[in-house]
């Protein structure tokens, strides 16, 4: 990579947009330790009750536990795929290429609520109850045509000759792949997990149809908006989750400095 | 193609020869493997699991949608008493409202993804030229706010952009204005406005994955060659990047079309958009059928706009 | 570049563990060791918030070993849709003008009352509320009004009828709750139409009135802390609301009045039904039973301040704002209500659409 050190105006334009990006968050941060619970300026008091309050809250932790289950098994599955049909169409020639490619990226313009309808109508005709794990399917056919966008488009640039040369060596296909391919494609890989992940997380329509017993966060966040008393609470939640990754990237990133 | 090109300046997508034919060597190769699946028999174990995830999970659900959108009414269980009749589209052509929405929500969607490619190409630039060994943090700092819920973020704009919220409260106390801002919120600006922070980091992602294949050695052999940053840039970064820009902003054009939660909370009583209707329909009159022509009908406008898109672009191309 | 990456790995891996430590601090056992005989399941389909274990306080402490599940609705026509598509609920959280419904399709079953010992506890014209075509369905619950919140300070003339929400006087400071029917039972009152006989030049009218109104509305609500939030920044002067707004607002000091219209509050009520087909009546009974007793009520007004089907609960209001809120000081406050009518499913498809309509003018 580069070393060029960064032209001031880029790295202002960057940092600028990072301030941009938290600026609701510091707003919402205010909100959960705001005593009302409506928002307006001048905030009437502080209150570290409603934190208090989320850990009494087991419903809502149940729900950020439920989400990152969802997240974790669809991001991983929607990522696996994603790579199975990125290679099909990078390395092969087949009939049927247009319509895999179309059955996959045609998600993306199926708005969620028709998805999650659709969905509901399926599992109804097969007597498949609602759970987490309906949830988690759907959130692998939306994530997957971001997946496959990523990952092809790294795989687009790659010189196949490698992989002729790795096969002239002996090694079959698979192995191939596996210890030639991926590992040069990581980077897109992550980017594609993370995407497939965020997408999962924070998604609601498909599982406010598709949830059954068991909401994930931002199902139960919608359905309690309904009531004005629990709102700071979520808040809370979310708030800390942030507050909770934030210092772990950075203590990685502390590590990560001594290590090199 | 083949070996002997790895140091061209320009890679133009490989198209590999069928495993069948001979310049891919299908049959001498094989004597040479001894155990192990070749290229054909990978095939399938490639093909399968997405084709029938997707076929089930997808293709039959869209399928069962469509054929409920020719039913005629709503009574009686799901599937039991069907009668079949055209009158759900008959009722949205004869409602010229809905189509003037999907016109005005589809030209928001372009407003929005131009905006927020735009927005996040520096920021993927920054990210893949600049930020060196910080990247990985870097990245993650513009991603955690994802991890916070959208419903909530978009929330907070709300109260962002009231009227007596932190940017009217900051402009009257610092006297720019006497009374608050009251166009600031409840209307199609505050919905586009916030749709683009919602998707600035989403769309970053694409972009940055196109940037970091491009081998830093052709900037390197560029500027041997006298090629100046700014040249670089527009003859190097920006075509090869383009891919990546495409992939962003297909990633936001095409659910913004669908989008309904913003307009919701921030789009007041004129910000609504085609989204809204459908879920309206399938969440609050109960009325699956009707729903479900709309959603066909917007699939099928989608699908136009994309085959356009994509004919357009290829035009360019052609152009340069 | 490897390490950039496992370094996420490894903050990714860290954040997930803390997230499944704290829910694990979070998570209660399901059931306590109590000596009660009954143990089964039940599932329940409600509205958010309902699921929280105030408020079936009194079936959980008489029956500790049943195991008790709830699959969260978002609105009456999401669990419409739900109970249609096949749900297996057992018991099931509709409000009025959306339960002919449920009897038309077959959903439900009747109701034993002989077994509910809180029965008496209920007045006669909340019992009535759940019978369709005489037989007793649904179990009343939980109920309140509907009617004009608006700012004192704003409009210190007051409001005394539903055509405020319609009055140019107003542009701009208006809010409307996001709903066809309630649209469509606003303006029958307005103009003194039967609203369970609505015509279509009738149906014409009001889309057209409401396609006005959009010019004078700010914004149309779609859940109460959403109107809190308006309400008390000033930016919504009066709006169609329920009371539970109207508590909240007063509670946190904001200046504000419930109107009583001269055509009318509105009164709506929600009810329990148990699915036709459930394995667990009788479990179910037991169920609704406990719903009515007093210390579930209790908590449904306090904290939702919403109105309870036990007419002992009402009677034992000792605080001065919730008596407020609830009118209980005029004996006469129900001759001053319409309670909301069932419809037919016709009616409902119409007046929706007619709301898209609206929504989706220019």
């Amino acid at each position: 990579m580069s070393n060029r050190r960064a032209p001031f105006p880029l790295s202002l334009y960057y940092f600028s947009i990072i301030a941009f990006l938290y600026l609701p968050i510091a707003v919402l941060f205010l909100f959960s330790i705001n005593t009302n619970t409506t928002f307006s300026f001048p905030l009437k008091g502080l209150t570290l009750d409603w934190y208090q309050k989320l850990f009494q809250a087991d419903a809502v932790l149940r729900a950020a536990r439920n989400s990152l289950i969802v997240a974790s098994g669809s991001s991983f599955a929607a990522t696996l795929l994603g790579i199975m049909v990125s290679i099909l169409m990078m390395r092969y020639q087949f009939r049927s290429k247009t319509l895999l490619l179309g059955l996959a990226a045609l998600p993306l313009i199926v708005p969620y609520v028709v998805l999650g309808v659709a969905l509901l109508l399926l599992f109804s005709v097969l007597h498949v109850d609602r759970s987490l794990l309906t949830v988690g399917i759907a959130h692998t056919v939306v994530a997957l045509p971001y997946t496959l966008l990523i990952i092809a488009s790294r795989l687009a640039g790659f010189d196949a000759s490698i992989e002729e040369a790795a096969m002239d060596l002996g090694a079959d296909y698979p192995t191939t792949l596996r210890r030639v391919v991926l590992p040069l494609i990581l980077p897109a890989i992550v980017s594609a997990w993370l995407t497939a992940f965020t997408v999962s997380f924070d998604e609601f329509a498909l599982a406010l149809f598709l949830a059954g017993t068991q909401p994930t966060f931002p199902v139960y966040l919608f359905s309690q908006l309904r009531f004005a008393n629990r709102l700071p609470i979520m808040i809370a939640l979310a708030v800390l989750l942030m507050i909770g990754t934030l210092t772990l990237v950075f203590i990685a990133e502390r590590f990560r400095r001594r290590e090199t | 193609m083949g070996r002997g090109k790895g140091r061209s300046v320009t890679t133009p997508a490989p198209t590999l020869p069928s495993p069948k034919s001979e310049a891919f060597g299908g049959g001498v190769l094989k004597g040479r493997r001894g155990r192990g699946l070749d290229r054909r028999s990978t095939f399938l174990i490639l093909y399968l699991p997405p084709l029938i995830w997707l076929g089930l999970f997808f293709l039959i659900p869209i399928l069962l949608m469509a054929a409920f959108s020719f039913r005629a009414d709503t009574y009686g269980a799901l599937f039991e008493n069907w009668n079949l009749g055209l009158n759900q589209y008959a009722t949205v052509v004869a409602t010229g409202s809905y189509w003037r929405l999907l016109a005005v929500s589809s030209l928001m969607a372009l407003v929005i993804s131009i905006s927020a490619v735009a927005l996040s190409y520096p920021l993927s630039y920054f990210l893949a030229f600049h930020a060196g060994k910080r990247a990985g943090l870097y990245l993650v700092l513009l991603l955690v706010p994802f991890w916070t819920s959208y419903l909530l973020r978009v929330m907070a704009w709300k109260i962002m952009l009231g009227t007596d919220g932190v940017i009217n409260s900051l402009l009257m106390y610092t006297g720019v204005i006497k009374e608050p801002l009251e166009a600031l919120l409840y209307n199609r600006s505050a919905v586009i406005l916030t749709l683009i922070y919602v998707w600035i980091p989403f769309a970053a992602l694409p972009i940055l994955a196109a940037l970091q294949r491009i081998e830093w050695t052709l900037f390197e052999a560029a500027a041997d060659l006298g090629a100046r940053p700014y040249h670089q840039f527009m003859r190097i970064t920006l075509p090869l990047s383009l891919p990546g820009v495409l992939a962003a902003f297909f990633m936001v054009f095409i659910p913004t079309i669908g989008e309904y939660v913003t307009p919701l909370l921030v789009g007041g009583s004129r910000g609504f958009m085609y989204g809204n209707i459908i879920q309206d329909f399938f969440t609050k009159a109960a009325n699956w059928p009707l729903g479900s022509a709309l959603s066909m009908i917007m699939l099928a406008a989608t699908l136009i706009l994309v085959f356009i898109a994509t004919r357009l672009i290829k035009l360019e191309d052609l152009l340069q | 570049m490897k390490s950039r990456w496992s370094m996420l790995f490894i903050a990714r891996g860290l954040m997930f563990a803390l997230v499944l430590v704290l829910s694990a601090c979070g998570a209660a056992p399901a059931t306590e060791v109590s000596p009660a005989e009954q143990t089964g399941s039940l599932t329940v389909l409600d509205w958010a918030g309902y699921d929280g274990q105030d408020f079936w306080v009194d079936f959980k402490n008489t029956y500790p070993k049943v195991t008790v599940n709830f699959e969260i609705g978002e609105s009456d026509p999401d669990i419409y849709a739900k109970m249609k598509a096949g749900d297996q609920a057992d018991i099931f959280h509709p409000y009025t003008g959306w339960l002919q419904f449920y009897v038309d399709e077959g959903l439900v079953q009747e109701i034993d009352t002989s077994k509910l010992s809180n029965w008496d506890k209920v007045p006669d014209y909340f019992k009535k509320i759940g019978q369709i075509d005489g037989k007793q369905y649904f179990v009343p619950w939980d109920w309140g009004f509907s009617s004009i919140l608006y700012r004192t300070d704003k409009i210190p003339e007051g409001i005394d009828s539903w055509a405020a929400l319609l009055d140019p006087k107003y542009k701009g400071h208006i809010s409307m709750w996001d709903d066809g029917p309630s649209a469509v039972t606003v303006s029958s009152y307005i103009h003194g139409w039967d609203e369970t006989k609505i015509t279509p030049d009738q149906l014409s009218q009001i889309k057209q009135e409401w396609i006005d109104q959009r010019k004078l509305n700010l914004t149309y609500w779609a859940g109460e802390p959403e109107l809190d939030q308006a309400m008390a920044s000033g930016d919504v002067w009066l709006a169609y609301a329920w009371q539970g707004a109207y508590a909240t607002l007063l509670s946190q000091g904001v200046p504000v009045a419930y109107a009583n219209p001269k055509e009318k509050r509105n009164s709506w009520v929600g009810v329990y039904g148990i699915r036709k087909g459930t394995k667990n009546y009788d479990l179910a009974l037991k169920f609704l039973d406990q719903k009515l007793a007093t210390a579930t009520g209790n908590n449904v007004v306090n904290e939702f301040y919403y109105g309870s089907a036990n007419q002992d609960v009402m009677s034992g209001i000792t605080d001065a704002n919730l008596k407020e809120v609830f009118s209980l000081n005029d004996p006469n406050i129900l001759q001053h209500t319409n309670f909301t009518p069932n419809v037919t499913a016709d009616q409902r498809d119409a007046w929706t659409k007619m709301w898209a309509e609206v929504k989706a003018a220019p």
